[in-house]
């Protein structure tokens, strides 16, 4: 034990020394909150222009239709002149939608015929369809408004037109309608513990046998499973490191900025959710250290150990990008896949859905006893000759 | 005290080590001398416990070394082929490194470290940090940790290689002042003139055979030649390695 705690130390100040490495973990663990909160800002910007900005609507004879008219400039829309080809300015993206009311119009609209007005517009164009649904709602309810009128004139009930109401009944909370952006956090999180012990795991192991340093380190009289516990305990605080500002950094960006606001949701990710969500990746702290360990304990150097560690950080990662698109319920099976179980755990947290204890600890004790196993292997890996013999 | 009994060690079809046998004693430089690949550093692994002998027996002090590797190690002082330090500690935090996996530390460990500082004369670089250290300056610490925890056995693989003159004779200066100390060295080297200039006892092997030991007067007088470097072809059986 004592041993351990030497080998621990030594890597320890070793890799605090090692700028560049633990700098290149670090920035794994900004990595996330950053695009995360980029995406926010973007997202809600463009939400945000395109709601609260008055609707810039050219429209064709806007004279025909008078009262409409009215009705949309009370609603917030600038109306303005079309230029003398509409159908190619929005071909050419130049405008986004434009209204052409026909000369006929208010011939019909007089003696109670259907008028009509025409909507030009792009269907397949993204940017524009904010401003397409406003319009079209805001002729819809010009038209039932109009409608409802004139039943009431003829003394009927409005309600008898309506023969079926659709009445919508969203379960979703407020956390969950931002679902599949939030489904990306936990991707993030587990990227962020892996990429914090990569690169000093990838320097006490690789690293050493490069170095030429791990013969002579083998010739001291200390059991090769100490150096082993060693080397990995001295990744944990470089991983327990990234994980506490992985999660800080998303914790400012959710309450710092008005995420309501932007996405017309309220996300909390509150100190307590902070906090299980640390408590239930201490595990994976364990697990992500170990497996890199037996890993990299099979590179020459330090470049084959890189060209490998990036893909078992990668691998964890996949069940949470699948989570993203194709939401699985907490079953057990589920919690027997070592950062499988974690990240659905997580998801749960930030949903704020009740968590089953028995999920929390079996996904632990399954992920701490893997990394028991593998440390295993890699003991047995070290006590074999060709682990020195092995050169570059 | 180091007694080697029919050590043999192949790697797949290779035979590197056949039926080596031989002893060093306390007090004395035993040389094993060969050309390359004759199988010096495997026999040296196999006595500091990395490879484990397909056949035979080897004794530190009394201490086998499969039976009781982790007794061996804390007897034998080793300056391997391997001398890869870690260049972010300084000379003195990577000898305190392996004075503490020897169990030592406090004072104790420090008085040590001075003493191996002073004795190598590396006091100007023993709180430098030993990346970008030349390779006399490597070796120097390299060695300075091998003999934090006074070992009484010393194990050294090519001492000088990659040495220059003064370096060289400064070395030899060093190891014979090991022998004053009563420790038992044993080195290895393709040099011969190297093997003369500091050996009591000399074991020269090729082709993984020890092919004649003795002194060096045993040796002159068992060949029939007049001169070492004679001796030495004649019991290799060729001129290869000489240098």
């Amino acid at each position: 034990m004592n041993k351990i705690w030497i080998v621990f130390q030594k890597e320890v100040v070793d890799s605090i020394r090692d700028y560049r490495s633990w700098s290149t973990g670090l920035f794994w663990a900004l990595f996330g909150p950053i695009l995360m909160g980029g995406m926010l800002i973007m997202i809600g910007s463009s939400v945000r222009d395109d709601i609260e900005q008055p609707l810039h609507l050219p429209v064709q004879n806007p004279e025909n239709a008078p009262n409409l008219i009215r009705f949309l400039e009370q609603h917030d829309v600038v109306i303005e002149p079309v230029p003398s080809d509409p159908e190619a300015a929005i071909k050419q993206a130049d405008l986004n939608v434009v209204l052409v009311i026909p000369a006929e119009y208010g011939e019909n609209f007089s003696s109670g015929k259907t008028a009509t007005v025409q909507l030009i517009l792009d269907s397949t164009r993204q940017p524009a369809r904010v401003d397409i649904a406003r319009i079209q709602n805001l002729l819809q309810s010009y038209s039932t408004h109009l409608g409802t009128l004139r039943l009431v004139v003829r003394g009927v009930s409005p309600e008898l037109i309506w023969a079926v109401d659709v009445e919508e009944v969203d379960v979703a909370t407020p956390q969950s309608q931002a679902t599949l952006l939030i489904s990306f956090l936990p991707y993030f999180i587990i990227f962020a513990i892996f990429n914090g012990a990569a690169p000093i795991i990838n320097d006490t192991t690789a690293g050493e046998r490069e170095r030429q340093s791990l013969e002579p380190l083998l010739i001291n009289p200390v059991p090769r499973r100490n150096f082993v516990w060693g080397k990995l305990f001295a990744a944990f605080p470089f991983s327990l490191g990234n994980l506490a500002i992985t999660l800080m950094g998303f914790g400012i960006v959710f309450n710092v900025l008005p995420v309501e606001e932007y996405l017309g949701v309220r996300i909390s990710l509150n100190i307590l959710t902070l906090i299980s969500i640390f408590l239930i990746c201490l595990p994976i702290i364990f697990f992500a250290s170990s497996i890199q360990i037996l890993v990299a304990s099979f590179a020459r150097s330090t470049k084959e150990a890189g060209t490998y560690l990036p893909f078992i950080a990668l691998m964890p990662s996949l069940p949470g990008l699948a989570l993203a698109f194709f939401p699985v319920k907490p079953e057990l099976w589920t919690m027997l896949i070592p950062t499988f179980g974690q990240q659905i755990l997580i998801n749960q947290f930030m949903r704020l859905e009740p968590i089953n204890l028995s999920n929390a600890i079996l996904s632990s004790v399954v992920a701490l006893s893997s990394s028991v196993a593998i440390i295993f292997i890699a003991v047995k890996l070290y006590e074999r000759e060709q682990i020195v013999i092995r050169k570059s | 005290m180091i007694q080697v009994e029919g050590l043999s060690k192949s790697f797949g079809k290779v035979k590197a080590v056949q039926n080596v046998s031989f002893s060093a004693s306390d007090g004395q430089i035993t040389g094993l001398l060969g050309p390359n690949g004759a199988g010096k550093s495997t026999t040296l692994r196999m006595l500091y416990t990395l490879l484990k002998p397909d056949h035979g027996t080897a004794r530190i002090d009394g201490f086998e070394v499969t039976e009781t590797p982790l007794e061996v190690q804390s007897h034998i002082g080793v300056l391997s082929d391997a001398q890869g330090l870690y260049p972010r500690l300084t000379t003195r935090e990577n000898i305190r490194y392996f004075g503490r996996l020897h169990g030592l530390s406090g004072e104790e460990l420090e008085r040590q470290i001075d003493q191996l500082l002073m004795m190598l004369d590396m006091q100007l670089i023993a709180d430098r940090r030993t990346e970008g250290f030349s390779t006399g300056e490597r070796l120097k610490v390299a060695i300075a940790r091998a003999l934090v925890h006074d070992p009484g056995n010393v194990l050294l693989d090519e001492p000088t290689n990659g040495l220059d003159v003064k370096s060289t004779r400064a070395m030899r200066q060093f190891i014979r002042r090991l022998r004053e100390t009563g420790k038992c060295i044993l080195l290895t080297s393709h040099i011969m003139q190297e093997v003369a200039a500091l050996c009591d006892h000399i074991v020269i092997i090729s082709s993984g055979i020890v092919s004649a030991q003795g002194s060096p007067a045993e040796l002159l007088r068992k060949t029939g030649k007049d001169n070492l470097e004679d001796a030495f072809i004649e019991a290799i059986g060729s001129e290869e390695g000489l240098q």
